[in-house]
C-alpha cells in the first residue's frame, strides 16, 4: 500500500508491515496506524510514521543503547491489550525523541511514556510510567 | 464539576461499569480504587498530561534536525571508544 508523508514523500510499503495502536499515541488518539523504518544506514534512529496523517511522524530510539538500567514492566498493558499469550521476545521497546526546532544538540528522549510494540501482533502502545527514575526530557546529547 | 463527599470504604460509580472507591484518607493524601474497562486509561494527570506535552513537541521534529543531532550522538559514542 503507498502512504503518503510530508518528509519523504509517498511510500510504498506492505500491508502486514502497518503496526496498529488501539488507544493512538497520548494526544493524538484517533491515529492508529503506523509505520516503522529506520532514519538511515547504521542510525540508532527511526521514523514511526502515521499511516494515516501524512505529518505525523515521531523519531525514536531504543532506551538500552543509551540507559542499559531502563526497564520496563508489560504484565499490565498486556492484559489491558489483550495480548494473553504475548512473551518478551515479541516485544520492542522504543523511547520517542524530542530536538527543539534548529537545535539538534539538545535532542532528549521521553522515558516516561515508552512505545511498546508487540511485533508478532503488530500491535503497539504507548505506556504512562509513574514514578520513574527517569525524566521525561532525559538528554541524548554530549554536546549538552 | 459535580462534588460529592464521600468516607473511606464508600463509592462512586460513573456509567454502568466505572467504580472509584474511596480506599483511606490520611492527612492530606486520599487513596483511591478504580475498576473499570481495560480499554479504560487511568493515570496521574500530571504525568499522562507530561507525555502528551512531549507527543506534541516531538511530533514535529525536522529530518534535517535529526541529521545533525545523529552527528552529536555519533561524537559521542566515538568519544567513549576513544576513552578504552
Amino acid at each position: 500500500m503507498k502512504i503518503k508523508t510530508t518528509r519523504f514523500g509517498t511510500i510504498n510499503i506492505s500491508k502486514d508491515k502497518i503496526i496498529y495502536m488501539p488507544f493512538g499515541m497520548l494526544g493524538f488518539s484517533d491515529k492508529k496506524r503506523f509505520v516503522l523504518f529506520p532514519h538511515k544506514e547504521n542510525s540508532p534512529f527511526f521514523w514511526y510514521q502515521s499511516a494515516d496523517d501524512p505529518a505525523l511522524a515521531f523519531v525514536i530510539i531504543s532506551p538500552f543503547l543509551f540507559a542499559p538500567a531502563y526497564s520496563i514492566d508489560a504484565d499490565e498493558t498486556a492484559k489491558k491489550m489483550s495480548w494473553n499469550d504475548a512473551v518478551e521476545s515479541d516485544y520492542e521497546v522504543y523511547v520517542i525523541a524530542g530536538i527543539p526546532r534548529g537545535e539538534p544538540d539538545k535532542i532528549t528522549a521521553n522515558m516516561i511514556g515508552p512505545l511498546l510494540i508487540n511485533v508478532r501482533k503488530r500491535e503497539a502502545v504507548q505506556m504512562v510510567i509513574p514514578n520513574s527514575p527517569y525524566s521525561h526530557k532525559f538528554p541524548l546529547s554530549a554536546n549538552k | 464539576m459535580l462534588v460529592i463527599t464521600r468516607k473511606p470504604g464508600e463509592r462512586i460509580t460513573i456509567g454502568d461499569d466505572i467504580t472509584v472507591t474511596v480506599i483511606e484518607v490520611k492527612g492530606s493524601l486520599v487513596k483511591l480504587g478504580f475498576e473499570a474497562p481495560r480499554n479504560v486509561g487511568i493515570h496521574r494527570q500530571e504525568i499522562y498530561d507530561r507525555i502528551r506535552e512531549e507527543n506534541v513537541k516531538a511530533s514535529g521534529i525536522d529530518a534535517s534536525d535529526l541529521a545533525g543531532a545523529a552527528f552529536f550522538l555519533n561524537g559521542k559514542k566515538k568519544a567513549v571508544k576513544s576513552e578504552d
